[in-house]
């Protein structure tokens, strides 16, 4: 047996533990430069914002109804994501974190335990102990879990928890849903399925093994299994490190200097190098890119990225930075309002299987990682951003995040006040 | 044993795991625990979260403007407990009375008698957030 728990419109019920005078009242939060919405509370579903909804075009809706607008707060998130998943450890020792607020719990051995009050205890434990709403599925497959937890946000009277594994009660469940929203079931399988008029996820299971196979391929016969019931998607509960890392976001206002886009993408390749640090890796190539505003037909357009391959992997802040700033004045022309950029390094090796070459200088290596290491010791002890590189500005990117919550639960000066009467 | 030995013309290093002294070894060395004072405050960390007072000091709340509570939600709500609620739209601490009748909270300050006891009922727009466990207030 396998659990799902979703968390039920994540970032916005985070927002909500901290102001419960929003309880009831619709959410939503915006995505990075309050772009378009992310997240939204049951009761802004209901009023018609639709996921990905652009700022602009709902203002109106958001005006009209009073909804509680929010910047995206990602420091609270991880934090409460983390608070979840510390929860879901104390009811099974492997849990396999599938995305900021999702969870597969194994439950393989548990043989004796009743899996619907099961599901239910864990989507209290979770409401009770973090303040966040959990949708609890269990059945026989991960695939199958998912849509358990979904049945939980279309029915309250479940209380957060759905045990689904009677082969009568998942044909009941799969002719209603529909086959899009399997998980697994690609955006471009969904045309194929269509023609062929599979349109639930019953109708997929109908179909026969060799016509899944041929057409969707492995992913697809995997996704077939599973909701026949038959365990066909491994358990990863450890995390593989990544295999490329990726910093980029959208400016408040169109950038046309060089000096400030370089500033940018060094804050991009310094937040990328400490995420590539902490999973120890090595990275071999970086990716600059930047490219103008795609919406407006009024001004010139452009977008373009440099690749630079490093002469040695590494994962010095000195030398990635360097890179970037260099591909970044490359890139750069004049004459364009630049909208987006970003970082990427790619062909990361583990640092602890790397051999340098031959020709590598070791002292200037050794020197590299002491300063690189100096660096990671000075953030970690005074905050992220004490020390910064000459170029990377004041340190911030920036981003238009007009309706962000306080820092509630990370920053010392940001918890919560309360009055004593 | 020598920390090097000759084999066959060859020499050998073995590596030590740490220091070798003559003498008594210390009766210490394998008690590494040290007092943890977040251990000790954070009895569980995914249910605890920060307060700061804000406003007038208190005197029979034990609580002053700018101290900092720790209010764990994992500690079911007791007769007699101080807990951060959630009423008319703002936080404030209470101390919580449960009785047969339902919870009445009262509040932190006799001194001031402004503020009158808050019989409770399910109706009522009003949440108990969590329960505090610990003030911390410099000296």
């Amino acid at each position: 047996m396998y659990a799902l728990a979703d968390c039920n419109n994540f970032f916005a019920s985070c927002e909500r533990v901290f102001r419960p005078d929003l309880n009831g009242r619709p959410v939503i939060v915006l995505s990075n430069n309050d772009g378009c919405t992310i997240a939204r509370s049951n009761e802004a579903k209901a009023l018609g914002i639709k996921m990905g909804d652009p700022y602009f075009k709902i203002r109106e809706i958001v005006e009209r109804n009073g909804v509680a607008v929010f910047s995206s707060n990602f420091a609270l998130y991880g934090d409460m994501s983390r608070r979840v998943q510390e929860v879901l450890r104390a009811f099974s020792p492997s849990v396999e974190q599938y995305s900021i607020d999702e969870a597969f719990l194994d439950l393989n051995g548990m043989d004796d335990v009743d899996f619907d009050a099961f599901a239910k205890e864990i989507s209290r434990a979770c409401r009770r102990l973090t303040g966040i709403p959990v949708s609890v599925g269990v059945a026989p497959t991960k695939t199958l879990a998912k849509i358990a937890s979904k049945l939980c946000k279309q029915y309250p009277k479940l209380r957060g928890g759905c045990y689904m594994h009677r082969p009568q009660d998942i044909a009941k469940v799969l002719r209603k849903f529909p086959v899009e929203d399997v998980w697994g079931i690609g955006r471009k399988s969904v045309r194929r399925l269509s023609q062929m008029n599979v349109r639930t996820a019953w109708d997929y299971t109908q179909l026969s093994e060799v016509v899944v196979r041929r057409t969707f391929a492995l992913p697809g016969l995997r996704t077939w299994q599973e909701l026949k019931g038959i365990p066909s998607i491994g358990f990863e509960d450890v995390i593989e490190p990544k295999h490329s890392i990726c910093v980029s976001r959208s400016f408040a206002h169109e950038i046309t200097e060089s000096a400030m886009l370089a500033e940018q993408v060094a804050n991009f390749a310094v937040a990328a190098v400490d995420k590539l640090r902490k999973q120890g890796s090595l990275a071999l190539e970086i990716v600059v890119f930047a490219m103008t505003n795609r919406f407006r037909e009024d001004v010139p357009q452009t977008s373009s990225g440099i690749c630079t391959v490093l002469p040695e992997a590494t994962s010095d802040h000195r030398l990635i930075v360097l890179a970037a700033v260099d591909a970044c004045r490359r890139l750069f022309r004049y004459g364009f309002g630049y909208k987006k950029a970003g970082v990427v390094i790619t062909r990361l090796v583990q640092a602890s299987n790397y051999t340098p070459s031959l020709f590598a200088d070791a002292d200037a290596a050794g020197r590299e990682a002491r300063l690189s290491g100096a660096i990671d010791s000075i953030n970690r002890s005074f905050g992220p951003g004490s020390i910064l590189f000459g170029v990377q500005g004041d340190g911030h990117i920036a981003m238009a995040r007009e309706h962000q919550s306080p820092h509630y639960t990370t920053l010392w000066e940001d918890i919560p006040k309360v009055k004593v009467k | 044993m020598q920390p090097q030995q000759i084999l066959d013309g060859q020499s050998l290093e073995f590596a030590f795991m740490g220091d070798i002294k003559a003498g008594f070894p210390s009766p210490a060395e394998d008690i590494r625990e040290r007092l943890d004072l977040v251990r000790m405050l954070v009895r569980h960390s995914a249910s605890t979260f920060f307060f700061r007072i804000d406003g007038v000091s208190m005197v029979d709340a034990d609580m002053d403007e700018g101290d900092i509570i720790i209010v764990d939600r994992a500690v079911a709500p007791y007769n007699g407990c101080k807990a951060v609620c959630f009423i008319d739209g703002e936080y404030t601490v209470k101390r919580v009375e449960i009785g047969t009748e339902g919870a009445v909270l009262l509040p932190c300050n006799e001194q001031n008698h402004r503020y009158k006891p808050i019989p409770v009922g399910p109706e009522d727009d009003f949440l108990i957030w969590g329960v505090v466990t610990w003030i911390v207030k410099k000296a």
